[in-house]
């Protein structure tokens, strides 16, 4: 009876691999749900993950201001200079209420894999507008497709309002071709560097002329300025247009392999293994599912290997984002929340140029290790961190916070639901939570000195453990 | 050095902030002592408009494409019998006259591009047009020759690309106590002095940790180093102003940093130009003059240039709002003592010559103008940083 038993927990799937698992395809997971899915099988659990994600909700804020502007403005095509000032200052303060929806939406999602993925595609086809209308659409794009079809994902991009101003495809005219756009699709979109010649993107930028957009965001084919003649694009002729273009791209392997190499760097490990990279190419490459892909990758034995766990740094958004889904903060001044993240170094629709953020150790310098430690202290503790020693009360706690509310509270304008946290965590033992809330182990010297302090309350615990290198790891 | 060697070092020097003063002050002496050369980096954001700057008056073109925008000549620095000043540049001119300014004109890049996002991202990653780079040039000077954190330091508070390395990033910071205040938590303290991994670096965790031990001593070298020079020279009480008052303190602190990073915005001048473009030249040019006094008076002014540019000049025929729109080539400014060669380097823009949309042709890569300064001045290999080989200029 016994061992019937110890064979059908073998099939359960081990707290540490769903950790591992929510940390890469969602932002961490609460004590509740490991217990939940603990219960399950790997299959079972990451089949919910995809089952949840089947819909697709769009993220908008509402802009409807602008698009009555727009709609006024539909009898004469262009914009006079102050309607257009107009709808610019509307657009930037859109702009900020929909990067804090986005925050939320990471947060608080159930669709948890395709926001994830929207956020990496985002990153990858990386776009940015100060067109509320256009970049919302594109956002949406993202979402939409993030788990389908990948050749439609790219089709669908190129044609997007957002993209051709960003790269230029509106300017792509039979009579004077834009390389921009075709540039990119290779070299960042596609193919990767090196995978293409000079004459491939001359040749392609010409299948890409007369791409347009009208007011709306939507896509125009402007056919007087497209070009109708014959194309050599690698190593095929023809009258080729964008879409037959990117097809051509798609037959190539190496797009499915620069994919999978991406997705493996994002969602596996920064160092590369070849051998999972091939067998993911195998898998993608023959229908280039998106779904089908992730699904393999999470499925994968290798994808648990001791070597793929706790060893990525999170990025900005991953450390916010899951800093906000243990204990709850609300940031009352929307500018505070962007204003966080240039300091961390990510600003959602804000990337540095087309090849998008770097990731990986990039993303720390002094000053962000510096913030990223001592914030969530200062977020959601009154800048506090408890040092106090075993065996001892911790005497100043109630004062410093005091001060330090008193001090800058103005400056972190933030509202804190711990009553939220010590819900979640009343059933975790305090010896369980170093492995709840951290993705690695805790350094010798550095879990040594923990020992050595007083646990105050779950509260003072978890902020210690929040302040240190390991919390930045997932 | 590789990267390995190069950690190796670094660790060895942040330990050092823990032995013995006299240590440090031997640094210190020997730095100061050598000719220790700082570039100082001014960024003018939004694209200022070159041709209301350095002015070429008699020029008849200057004055039919801009009716309404063009400067009259009694308003004019005139600094030859053809080519003048802005007004609000008076402390400049007095550079100028010193031999302490060269204009280095018609500055841009092959295929320009018009957007300020990514004409700023060219000039502060070195790339080309249609390259895009994830690392800036003083990041990659930092990856090859950078020794701390803090050898290279943006007054701000988060690093701009221009200061991140593939391998190695600046330092931000406008004020060296919050930046301190923020890092010094004991807490910290008691966490990376209790790490005991001998292979830190090796693996990302280590990686966390090690930047957070340097991170902790940066902060701390320059606050305590910076923290008993006060200037002593007023400033214009602006944001410009304080950041080159800083920048003069850690200069004058002996501070082992080799270049500085500052900026200021606002230069998008699609209307109404005049007004804006007077006041914020008067604040560029009032807050130059000061920190050329201060350096001058704690003689540091020789061993430091100051390079100052914006991501593209402005179309040559100004708008239907008394304004200008996006252009290309624009002009450089370079302030040192040591100039090989002063006031104008080249001729000014040819007004006749224009590209298709109406605007400057550019004559001199600005990459040269980096080729330059790192060959000539930080004396390193340029085409390490580069990553490309430039010609190189004669004006230092």
């Amino acid at each position: 009876m016994l061992s019937f038993i110890t064979t059908l927990k073998v099939h359960y799937m081990k707290p540490k691999h769903i950790q591992h698992l929510y940390w890469r395809v969602g932002f961490g997971i609460l004590p509740k749900d490991i217990e939940r899915l603990s219960k399950k099988s790997k299959k079972k659990v990451v089949n919910e993950l995809f089952k949840n994600s089947k819909p697709m909700t769009s993220l908008e804020v509402d802009t409807s201001e602008i698009k009555h502007m727009f709609s006024a403005m539909m009898t004469d095509k262009k914009l006079d200079a102050e309607t257009r000032r107009k709808i610019q200052k509307i657009s930037r303060q859109k702009q900020i209420e929909l990067n804090a929806a986005w925050i939320d939406r990471l947060a608080t999602t159930n669709e948890i894999l395709r926001e994830k993925m929207t956020l990496f595609w985002a990153n990858h086809f990386v776009c940015e507008d100060n067109n509320i209308n256009y970049i919302q659409q594109f956002n949406n794009t993202l979402r939409r497709y993030a788990l389908g079809d990948f050749g439609a994902f790219v089709k669908a991009v190129s044609r997007e309002a957002a993209m051709t101003k960003y790269l230029n495809t509106k300017q792509n005219k039979k009579q004077k071709p834009n390389e921009n756009f075709a540039r990119e699709l290779m070299e960042l979109f596609t193919l990767g560097v090196g995978h293409y010649t000079e004459e491939d993107i001359k040749e392609s930028a010409r299948a890409f002329t007369g791409y347009s957009h009208n007011l709306q965001g939507e896509f125009v084919f402007r056919k007087r300025t497209h070009d109708e003649g014959q194309k050599t694009f690698m190593g095929k002729t023809g009258n080729f247009d964008g879409e037959a273009v990117i097809d051509i791209i798609l037959e190539q392997k190496q797009c499915a392999k620069y994919i999978c190499t991406k997705v493996y760097k994002y969602f596996v490990n920064d160092t590369l293994n070849q051998d999972h990279i091939e067998a993911m190419t195998a898998v993608f490459y023959n229908d280039y599912n998106i779904e089908t892909l992730m699904h393999y990758v999470f499925m994968s034995d290798w994808f648990y290997d001791e070597e793929n766990m706790g060893i990525k740094i999170k990025s900005p958004i991953e450390f916010l984002v899951g800093l906000k889904k243990v204990v709850p903060v609300t940031f009352k001044n929307q500018k505070q929340l962007l204003y966080l993240q240039k300091l961390l170094g990510q600003t959602l629709l804000d990337p540095p140029n087309v090849a998008g953020w770097k990731g990986g150790r990039s993303w720390i310098d002094s000053n962000t290790i510096v913030l990223r430690l001592k914030l969530p202290s200062l977020l959601t503790n009154g800048a506090y961190i408890s040092k106090a020693k075993n065996g001892t009360n911790d005497e100043q706690l109630e004062s410093k916070k005091a001060m330090f509310k008193k001090t800058y509270g103005k400056r972190f304008n933030t509202q804190t639901d711990w009553a939220y946290f010590n819900k979640q965590f009343k059933t975790v033992p305090f010896k369980d939570m170093e492995s709840v809330l951290l993705a690695c182990p805790i350094n010798d010297g550095t879990a040594h000195y923990l020992k050595s302090l007083e646990k105050v309350s779950k509260q003072e615990y978890c902020i210690q453990l929040m302040s240190l290198p390991e919390y930045q790891m997932c | 050095m590789d990267r390995r060697n190069f950690l190796k070092q670094s660790s060895l020097a942040s330990s050092l902030f823990f032995v013995p003063s006299f240590v440090k002050a031997f640094e210190d002496v020997a730095s100061s002592q050598l000719g220790y050369k700082r570039l100082v980096i001014i960024q003018l954001s939004g694209g200022n408009d070159g041709l209301n700057t350095v002015i070429p008056f008699r020029n008849d073109l200057y004055y039919s494409e801009r009716p309404s925008l063009g400067i009259a000549t009694k308003d004019i620095l005139k600094i030859n019998d053809e080519v003048g000043l802005h007004s609000s540049l008076k402390p400049l001119k007095n550079l100028y006259d010193q031999g302490y300014l060269s204009i280095i004109n018609n500055v841009g890049y092959p295929n320009p591009n018009r957007s300020h996002f990514r004409s700023m991202d060219i000039w502060q990653t070195a790339s080309d047009s249609n390259e895009y780079a994830q690392s800036g040039w003083i990041g990659r000077y930092l990856d090859h020759y950078g020794k701390q954190p803090y050898s290279a330091i943006e007054i701000d508070e988060s690093l701009s690309l221009a200061m991140k390395g593939e391998h190695f990033n600046a330092m931000a910071t406008q004020d060296s106590k919050a930046l301190y205040n923020l890092s010094k938590d004991p807490y910290f303290r008691h966490v990376t002095k209790h790490q005991n991994d001998a292979h830190l670096s090796e693996h990302n965790l280590g990686y966390l940790y090690k930047t957070m031990i340097a991170a902790e001593s940066s902060a701390k070298y320059i606050y305590e180093a910076s923290k008993t020079i006060s200037s002593t020279k007023e400033y214009p009480s602006n944001k410009f102003g304080k950041q080159l008052k800083t920048t003069a303190q850690f200069i004058n602190s002996n501070l082992n940093t080799k270049v500085f990073y500052t900026s200021l915005g606002g230069f998008d001048t699609h209307v109404n130009q005049l007004a804006t473009q007077k006041r914020l030249l008067n604040i560029y040019a009032k807050g130059i003059e000061a920190f050329v006094q201060d350096l001058k008076a704690n003689n540091t002014f020789k061993d430091t240039l100051i390079l100052t540019f914006s991501e593209f000049g402005r179309r040559v025929k100004q708008n239907a709002s008394v304004g200008t729109d996006h252009g290309t080539a624009n002009n450089v400014f370079i302030i040192g003592e040591n100039l090989k060669k002063q006031g104008l380097y080249n001729r000014m823009p040819n007004l006749s010559n224009l590209d298709d949309n109406g605007d400057l042709k550019f004559e001199i890569d600005f990459r040269t103008i980096y080729a330059t300064v790192l060959n000539k001045w930080l004396e390193v290999n340029d085409t390490k940083v580069l990553n490309k080989s430039f010609y190189q200029l004669d004006f230092i």
